[in-house]
C-alpha cells in the first residue's frame, strides 16, 4: 500500500515536474533534490495515514523546515494536504471538552475542564504565532517591509497582500472569505473556525458566548409545580346570570340586521366592484344638439413607398440611404424606408409599430392643436393682375452706352433741362459735361475734394449748374450756349449790378468779369465753415430757389438760395433728427424735408408745418415728388420703398421691398408715367406708375423692368438715377466710376 | 368714463391656464391629470400670444383652456380616482398590520371608475364614435397581437383580441371592406361604415417586443377608453344589423386558434325565439344584480343549443346575408363556370373597368379560396371572406376550416412558395391542379383594390409580381412596361431609338458649337451651315417668329433643306422645355406688388409645389431609366 502511494506520488511529482519544465521553464531541479523531496513527500504520506494524531507537530516543523529551507517549487499538492489535515487536527483540540462531576462540597453536578497542562506545546496559540512583538499598534511597522521578529529575532517579512481587486475577487471565489477575519498581528487574513464562529454568533445575539453555560441552572420551584396548586377559588361570590342567560340586546340587535337582511335593506354579499364594462344602447336616447368636439385629426395615408412592393423607382439610392440614416428621427420626412420584398411571407415585423403608435397618441394629447383653414388655391392666383409690361412701352429695356467716368464712385449726375447734356461728378472732384446721345466729353472741371451734389438749372432760357464740395456752392456755365442764353444767364449770375447784401454767414462771390472763364465757376456761395459738403441740391421748379442739405452743421445743414437776390437764409432755426433730403413741392409753396425716420411737410409760405409722414424706414435715403404734386415716394436704406399719396394719408399707401440692398436714388421721369430706383445691389427697378385724378381710384403701380449693368464695389451700387427731360432714357450714375445710358 | 381694467382679470390670462397651476386647482397628482385628459380628450392649446397667457412670463409652458378644466373639476372619475387614491392608501396599511380580512373586502369594493358618461359626452352622436375609431381600432388590434406578460395582463390581450374579432365580424358580415393595402408596416384595411371611411392598420403577425422608451401606462389609459368606446360602437353596430353583441364565443373552436370563426352571430329574434336568454341578457345588462347563478348556466346551455343549430344550419359559423340582400348580390354576380372565367380574361382591362362598382361587394362570392400553408390565415380568411369567397385552410393554420385540400369546388388557391416539380403525382392530383388557379396573395389584395377580379397569369405562383400599389393614392404613370400591349411597345422603342439618336447628333452639335465658338474668338471664318445650326439654336431659345424666319433663312443660305431644319428645331424645342425665362422674371416683379404676407403665403406654396415637382421629376426620370434598362436587357436576351 505504501509502496503504491509511493509511486503513485513519485509519478505526480515527476508529471508537475515536467509541467514545470515544460510550462513555466523554470529552474530545473537536480536528481538529488529530487530525490530528497519525493523521499519527503513519501514520507509525509505515510505519516499522514499512519499518525494522524501526531503529525500536526512535526508536520508543522517538517513544513516550517521546508519554508526556511526550500526556496525552490515544493510538491504543492502535498503540502496543502498535510495543511488541511493539521487543521481537522487541531479543530478537535481548541475547546477541551469539560466534564460533568458532582461537587463534594455543594453535592452539585459541574463542570470541570481538563487542567492545562503547563508543558511546553500545551499552549500553542503564544507558541505558533511567528511574530513576538506582542500587543503593539501594528502601525508602528507600516513604512518597514518587516511585521516583526519571531522568537530568535529575525525580521518576520510582510506577506504580501493583494490589491482591492484580488480582495474583490476572493469574495467572489473564496467562498471562506466572508468568514476569515484579519490578523494584526500576522498582517493576513485568518479564516475562523466553527467554534469562533459560533461564538462570534453568540456575542451578536448577547448571549454567553460559551455554548455549555446554562444560565438556569440552579432552579427552585416554590409555588407552582406538583402539590402546590391553588384549590380555592379567590372569591365566593356567586356567579352572575349573565353568564348564563342568552342577552336580550344581543337579540335585538341581530333581529334588526336580520329584518334588514330580510327586507333587502342590507345585501348579504355585496356586488363586487368589477373592472369589466357592460356595454348598451348608449346612443338610444336622442341628445340635446350639442356640436361635438372637433375629432383628432386622423394620420395620413400610405403612400406607395409604403407598399411591400413599391415601384421601383420608389427604392432609395445608397446615398439616400444613408442620408436617411444619418438623420435625427425628428427630421426624417418619411418615418421609414421604402423597402421591395419579392414575396409577402418574406415580409418581416415592422420594428417601431408600437412606438410610432405611441408617439401617435402622445400626439392625441400632449400636442396642442390649431385649426387651421387649408387653402387650396392655385399659388399664381395671389399674384396680383397687372397690365403686362410689354403694354406699357416706353421704357428703358437696354443700355445703350456707357460713359467711363474716372476710377472713382460717381456720386451725381444730372441732365440738362432739354435733355442733351449730362454732367457727372465723382468723388475725385472731376466734373464732366457730356453728350446724352453719343457720350463724347465736351468739357471738364476739376475741384479739389469729392463732389457731393450737381444740379441743373431747371430754367430753359438761362444755363447753368451748380455744383458742391466742401462747404461751397459753384455755379458753371456751359461752353457752347448760343448769345442770347449765354448773356442771360451770364447777367443772372454776375449782374452787373449787385443786390443789396443781407447780413448771412453765407457768402455769395462772383468771379471777377475780366479773369473769368468758362473753366471756371462764374458764382461761388460760400457756405459757413464746418457745415460739411453739401449732398442735395435741388431747384424749385422756377429756377430762382436752391435747396442745399449740408452733412453737418447748424440749422440741420439746409439752406435756401436765392439766385436773384443773392440771398441764402436757414429755413429751420431748429430741426428733429439729421435732414437726409429736401424736395420742393412742383406746384405750391411746400417743401419736403425728410430726416432719418419721418418727412415733413412746409408751407413755406405760412411758415408752418403741414404734415408729417411716417413711412416706417428705419434710415430714409431717398425721396422723389411726383411731379403732379399729390404722391410721393420715400427709398430707405432698409431697402423699403413707400408710396404715400399726399391727400390720403400720414401712412404709407404702399411699401414694397424687392431690392436685396439699400435703396440709394429714386426718380419720376417728369412727363412719362415712369419712375425708377436705383440699389446697392447693382440692379435699377423701373416701374410704371399711372396716377389718376379721380380720387376713387388707386394708382396703378407696375414693375416693369429690372437693369442690371453697373458692378457693385464696395457694397455700393448704383448711386443715383435720373431719367431724360423729354425721353423714357435713364440715365444711372455707379459706384464703378460709370454712367449708363437706359434707352427704350 | 368706462371702469379701468384690472391687469390679469380678462382676456388670454382667464381663458388660458397652465398645466402647473390646473394640477394645483385639481389637486390630484400630474398622472391622473394625464388620465384625465386622455380620458376626456383634453389636450392643450396654443394661445395666440403666449407671453400674455402666461402673465408675462416667456417661459415654456403648456396651456389649457380654463374652460376646460373647470369641467374637469367636476369629473366623475376624477372623484373616482380620488377615492382610489384613499383606498390605496387604506389597502397599504391594512397590508402593512397584517389585516388579511380588511385587506380582502377593500379589494373587493375598491372603486372603480366607468366611462361610459365620457364617451356620450366625446360622442353625442353615433357617427362621431364611427368616425373616430381609427386610432382605437389600430390599438385594439395592435394589444391584441401582444404577448401577455407582467406589463400586460391576459385578461386585457384577451378583450382586445375579442374586440378586434368582433369588429373584422361585423365588416365580414356587412361586407363593407373597400381597400387594403400591404404595407411594409402592416396591413392598412378601409371600411366604409355609415359612410365614413374608417382605415386601421394590422400588423404582420409578430410577436412584438415594447420598447424600453414607450410610456406603457399612457398606452394602457388610450386602451381603456378605446375597448370602452369600441364596445359601445360594436353594440350600435351589431344591434343595428340585427345581430346580438357580444356575439358568442365558442371555447373549444377558440382553443384550436379559429380566430373569428370562434365567434358565433346570431340574429336577435332568432335567438328570441329559441330560447329566452336575450331578454335574460337585457336584464343583465340593466342592472347587474339580478342575475343569478342558475340563470347563468341556463344561458350557456341555451347558447351552446343555438350555436350548435347554427353550425347545423350551414357549414361555416357565420350565417348567411339577410336573403334579401343575397338575392339582390345575385343578379350581378356571373355564374361561376369554365366559359365565364375565359370570358373575363378575354375582355379588355378598359371594359372591366366600366362594369358597375357594385360587384366589389361580392367580388369574390362565386369562388372558392384554399390557403396555403405559409399564408397569414387570419388576414387572407378575413380579406376573402369579407369580399364573399369561401375560404378554407389546412388543419396547420388553425382549426374550423369549412373546406379541406381535396375539396372539388376549390377554384384558386393562394400561395407564397416558389414553383417546385412536384415528381410523385398522380393523375387525378394532376387534373386538380390544372383546374385550379395558383395565385400569389398580392392578387386578392389588388382584386380588392381595383373592385374587379384580375388577370390571375401576372399573380401566378412563381412569377415576379407587378408592383403593389397604394389604393389611397392615385399613380400618375403605367404601371409598368408589362400592361402595355405590344404594339404600343414597338412605339416606344422607336420613338427611344429616334432619342438615341437625336442624343448623338446632339453631341456632335454641341461639339460643333464649341468648336464655332473657339473660332468666333480667334476671328476665322465660320462654316455656314454650322452657322446656321446655331442661328437655330438662337431661335428656339427666343420662340420669336421672325428670329424663326431669319434662322430658316440663314439655314437656306447655308444649303441646309428644309427637312432638316425643322428636324433641328423640333430638337431643340424638346431639349429647351423649360418655360421661358421671361415669364418667370415677370412673375418675380408682380411678387414685389404682393403684401408681405401674400407674398410668404405665396412663397410657400410655390416652394411646397417645387418641392412636389421635383419629388415627382425624379421619380419619373429614374422610373424613365429603369424602363431604358429593362428594355435594352430585353433587347440583348432577344
Amino acid at each position: 500500500m505504501a509502496l503504491k502511494r509511493k509511486k503513485a506520488s513519485q509519478n505526480e511529482s515527476d508529471d508537475a515536474d515536467e509541467l514545470n519544465a515544460e510550462i513555466a521553464n523554470l529552474e530545473m531541479l537536480t536528481d538529488e533534490e529530487e530525490e530528497e523531496q519525493d523521499d519527503s513527500a513519501s514520507f509525509d504520506d505515510g505519516q499522514v495515514d499512519d499518525f494522524p494524531e501526531i503529525v500536526q507537530s512535526s508536520d508543522e516543523d517538517e513544513s516550517e523546515s521546508e519554508d526556511v529551507e526550500d526556496e525552490e517549487d515544493v510538491d504543492e499538492h502535498s503540502s496543502s494536504e498535510n495543511d488541511s489535515d493539521t487543521d481537522d487536527d487541531s479543530e478537535l483540540h481548541i475547546f477541551p471538552k469539560a466534564k460533568t462531576v458532582v461537587s463534594q462540597i455543594t453535592g452539585q453536578p459541574k463542570l470541570v475542564y481538563p487542567d492545562i497542562e503547563p508543558e511546553y506545546d500545551s499552549d500553542s496559540s503564544t507558541e505558533d504565532a511567528p511574530n513576538r512583538v506582542g500587543n503593539i499598534p501594528m502601525h508602528w511597522y507600516d513604512d518597514l517591509p518587516h511585521i516583526g521578529y519571531d522568537i530568535n529575532g529575525k525580521k518576520v517579512l510582510r506577506p504580501a497582500r493583494g490589491d482591492e481587486l484580488d480582495k474583490f475577487l476572493a469574495t467572489v471565489e473564496d467562498p471562506s472569505t466572508w468568514t476569515s477575519a484579519f490578523d494584526k498581528n500576522t498582517q493576513t487574513d485568518k479564516s475562523l473556525t466553527a467554534q469562533e464562529l459560533d461564538i462570534i454568533r453568540r456575542l451578536y445575539e448577547n448571549e454567553n458566548p460559551d455554548a455549555a453555560y446554562d444560565p438556569y441552572e440552579p432552579m427552585t420551584e416554590w409555588f407552582t409545580g406538583k402539590g402546590k396548586e391553588e384549590i380555592m377559588p379567590l372569591s365566593a361570590a356567586p356567579e352572575p346570570k349573565r353568564r348564563w342567560v342568552p342577552s336580550r340586546w344581543e337579540k335585538q340587535k341581530v333581529m334588526k340586521i336580520v329584518r334588514a337582511i330580510r327586507q333587502g335593506r342590507i345585501l348579504p354579499s355585496k356586488p363586487k366592484s368589477t373592472t369589466k364594462m357592460e356595454f348598451y344602447a348608449i346612443w338610444s336616447q336622442p341628445t340635446a344638439p350639442v356640436a361635438p368636439p372637433p375629432p383628432a385629426p386622423k394620420l395620413n395615408l400610405p403612400l406607395h413607398s409604403e407598399s411591400y412592393n413599391p415601384p421601383e423607382e420608389f427604392l432609395p439610392t445608397e446615398e439616400e440611404r444613408k442620408e436617411w440614416e444619418e438623420q435625427d428621427i425628428e427630421d426624417r420626412e418619411k418615418d421609414y424606408l421604402p423597402n421591395k420584398y419579392s414575396s409577402l411571407r418574406l415580409v418581416p415585423a415592422y420594428d417601431r409599430f408600437i412606438k410610432e403608435r405611441f408617439n401617435r397618441q402622445l400626439d392625441l394629447y400632449l400636442a396642442p392643436r390649431v385649426q387651421r383653414v387649408k387653402l387650396n388655391i392655385d399659388p399664381n392666383s395671389l399674384l396680383p393682375k397687372l397690365p403686362s409690361p410689354n403694354s406699357l412701352k416706353p421704357f428703358p429695356t437696354y443700355r445703350s452706352l456707357r460713359f467711363v467716368q474716372s476710377s472713382g464712385r460717381v456720386r451725381c449726375m444730372s441732365i440738362s433741362p432739354e435733355g442733351d447734356w449730362v454732367v457727372s461728378g465723382d468723388e475725385n472732384g472731376i466734373v464732366i459735361l457730356w453728350e446724352v446721345n453719343v457720350g463724347r466729353e465736351v468739357k471738364r472741371w476739376k475741384f479739389s475734394g469729392k463732389i457731393g451734389a450737381l444740379d441743373w438749372c431747371p430754367r430753359t432760357d438761362a444755363c447753368y449748374f451748380v455744383v458742391t464740395t466742401e462747404e461751397t456752392i459753384y455755379f458753371l456755365i456751359p461752353p457752347n450756349l448760343t448769345a442770347t442764353v449765354f448773356s442771360l444767364t451770364h447777367s443772372l449770375l454776375a449782374p452787373t449790378t449787385l443786390p443789396p447784401t443781407t447780413s448771412s454767414p453765407v457768402k455769395w462771390e462772383t468771379a471777377s468779369s475780366g479773369t473769368w472763364t468758362l473753366d471756371k465757376p462764374i458764382l461761388t456761395v460760400k457756405l459757413p465753415p464746418a457745415s460739411g459738403l453739401p449732398i442735395q441740391t435741388t431747384w424749385h421748379r422756377r429756377g430762382d430757389y436752391l435747396a442745399t442739405v449740408s452733412n453737418n452743421g447748424a440749422q440741420g445743414g439746409v439752406w435756401i438760395h436765392q439766385i436773384t437776390r443773392r440771398h441764402s437764409q436757414a429755413p429751420f432755426k431748429k430741426i428733429k433728427g439729421v435732414v437726409q433730403v429736401v424736395l420742393f413741392h412742383p406746384s405750391k409753396p411746400h417743401f419736403f424735408v425728410a430726416t432719418q425716420q419721418y418727412v415733413r411737410l412746409y408751407n413755406l409760405a405760412e411758415q408752418k408745418l403741414v404734415k408729417t409722414f411716417m413711412p416706417g424706414i428705419r434710415w430714409i435715403s431717398s425721396m422723389d415728388v411726383h411731379p403732379s404734386g399729390d404722391h410721393l415716394i420715400v427709398g430707405g436704406y432698409d431697402r423699403k420703398l413707400c408710396w404715400f399719396d399726399l391727400e390720403l394719408s400720414d401712412k404709407p399707401f404702399k411699401v414694397m421691398r424687392y431690392h436685396s440692398r439699400a435703396i440709394r436714388s429714386l426718380h419720376f421721369h417728369p412727363t412719362y408715367p415712369l419712375f425708377a430706383s436705383s440699389s446697392d445691389d447693382g440692379s435699377i427697378q423701373i416701374f410704371h406708375s399711372r396716377v389718376y385724378s379721380d380720387l376713387m381710384t388707386d394708382p396703378l403701380i407696375v414693375p416693369l423692368k429690372i437693369l442690371r449693368g453697373h458692378q457693385i464695389r464696395e457694397g455700393l451700387g448704383v448711386l443715383q438715377v435720373r431719367w431724360c427731360h423729354s425721353q423714357p432714357w435713364l440715365l444711372s450714375a455707379g459706384a464703378d466710376g460709370s454712367v449708363a445710358v437706359w434707352c427704350s | 368714463m368706462g371702469r379701468l381694467k384690472q391687469k390679469g382679470k380678462a382676456g388670454a390670462v382667464k381663458a388660458y391656464i397652465t398645466r402647473t397651476s390646473a394640477i394645483r386647482k385639481l389637486q390630484c397628482s400630474l398622472a391622473d391629470f394625464r388620465r384625465l385628459c386622455i380620458l376626456k380628450g383634453i389636450f392643450p392649446r396654443e394661445p395666440r400670444n403666449k407671453k400674455r397667457a402666461n402673465k408675462g412670463s416667456s417661459a415654456p409652458a403648456s396651456f389649457y383652456y380654463t374652460k376646460d378644466i373647470a369641467y374637469l373639476a367636476h369629473e366623475p372619475v376624477l372623484k373616482k380616482l380620488r377615492e382610489h387614491k384613499a383606498f390605496a392608501k387604506k389597502l397599504s396599511r391594512a397590508l402593512g398590520r397584517r389585516e388579511w380580512s380588511t385587506a380582502k373586502s377593500l379589494e373587493e369594493n375598491k372603486p372603480v371608475y366607468r366611462l361610459d358618461h365620457i364617451i356620450k359626452e366625446r360622442y353625442p352622436a353615433f357617427i362621431d364614435a364611427v368616425r373616430d375609431i381609427d386610432d382605437a381600432l389600430c390599438m385594439i388590434f395592435l394589444f391584441a397581437s401582444l404577448p401577455a406578460g407582467d406589463r400586460l395582463s391576459t385578461e386585457l390581450v384577451e378583450s382586445c383580441s375579442r374586440l378586434a374579432s368582433e369588429w373584422q365580424l361585423y365588416v365580414l358580415q356587412t361586407r363593407s371592406l373597400r381597400k387594403v393595402f400591404l404595407s411594409i408596416k402592416g396591413i392598412y384595411y378601409q371600411a366604409e361604415i355609415m359612410d365614413q371611411l374608417v382605415t386601421w392598420l394590422v400588423p404582420y403577425q409578430f410577436t412584438q417586443q415594447i420598447p424600453s422608451d414607450v410610456d406603457v401606462r399612457v398606452m394602457l389609459t388610450f386602451l381603456e377608453l378605446y375597448q370602452t368606446v369600441l364596445g359601445f360602437v360594436f353594440f350600435k353596430l351589431y344591434t343595428d344589423v340585427g345581430l346580438v353583441y357580444p356575439p358568442p364565443l365558442d371555447a373549444a373552436k377558440d382553443e384550436g386558434a379559429a380566430g373569428i370563426g370562434a365567434f358565433t352571430l346570431r340574429e336577435v329574434t332568432h335567438v328570441s325565439e329559441t330560447s329566452n336568454s336575450q331578454p335574460n341578457h337585457k336584464t343583465v345588462e340593466v342592472d347587474g344584480r339580478k342575475v343569478s347563478g342558475k340563470d347563468v348556466r341556463q344561458a350557456i346551455k341555451s347558447i351552446a343549443a343555438s350555436s350548435e343549430q347554427d353550425i347545423a344550419d350551414s357549414v361555416m359559423s357565420v350565417p348567411e346575408p339577410p336573403a334579401a340582400t343575397a338575392e339582390v348580390d345575385e343578379e350581378f354576380v356571373p355564374q361561376p363556370s369554365k366559359s365565364d372565367s375565359v370570358d373575363t380574361s378575354l375582355r379588355t382591362l378598359k371594359s372591366l373597368s366600366s362594369l358597375p362598382q357594385t360587384t366589389q361587394l361580392s367580388l369574390f362570392v362565386p369562388y372558392t379560396f384554399f390557403l396555403s400553408r405559409e399564408i397569414s390565415r387570419p388576414i387572407f380568411e378575413f380579406l376573402i371572406r369579407s369580399s364573399g369567397g369561401r375560404v378554407g385552410w389546412p388543419a396547420s393554420s388553425g382549426s374550423g376550416s369549412p373546406l379541406n385540400e381535396n375539396d372539388e369546388s376549390i377554384t384558386h388557391v393562394i400561395i407564397d412558395r416558389p414553383v417546385i416539380q412536384k415528381t410523385g403525382e398522380t393523375s387525378e392530383e394532376r387534373e386538380r391542379r390544372l383546374r385550379r388557379k395558383y395565385v400569389q396573395p398580392q392578387w386578392v389584395a389588388d382584386c380588392i383594390n381595383a373592385g374587379k377580379i384580375l388577370l390571375e397569369g401576372l399573380y401566378a405562383q412563381g412569377q415576379t409580381l407587378p408592383p403593389h400599389l397604394s389604393p389611397f393614392e392615385e399613380y400618375s404613370f403605367a404601371p409598368s412596361s408589362e400592361d402595355k400591349p405590344d404594339e404600343d411597345m414597338n412605339a416606344v422603342e422607336t420613338e427611344e431609338e429616334e432619342e438615341e439618336e437625336a442624343e448623338e447628333e446632339e453631341k456632335e452639335v454641341e461639339q460643333s458649337d464649341s468648336t464655332v465658338e473657339m473660332g468666333d474668338e480667334k476671328g476665322e471664318s465660320e462654316d455656314p451651315e454650322k452657322k446656321a445650326s446655331k442661328a437655330i439654336a438662337k431661335v428656339t431659345i427666343s420662340e420669336d417668329p421672325a428670329a424663326l424666319r431669319a434662322a430658316e433663312l440663314a439655314a437656306e443660305a447655308a444649303g441646309m433643306d428644309y427637312a432638316t431644319f425643322a428636324k433641328e428645331v423640333k430638337k431643340l424645342k424638346k431639349r429647351s422645355h423649360v418655360p421661358s425665362e421671361k415669364d418667370d422674371r415677370e412673375e418675380d416683379m408682380n411678387k414685389m406688388m404682393m403684401s408681405n404676407r401674400q407674398r410668404k403665403l405665396y412663397e410657400k406654396m410655390k416652394y411646397s409645389q417645387r418641392k412636389k415637382e421635383a419629388e415627382q421629376a425624379k421619380l419619373a426620370g429614374r422610373r424613365d431609366k429603369l424602363m431604358k434598362e429593362r428594355r435594352r436587357e430585353a433587347k440583348k436576351t432577344a
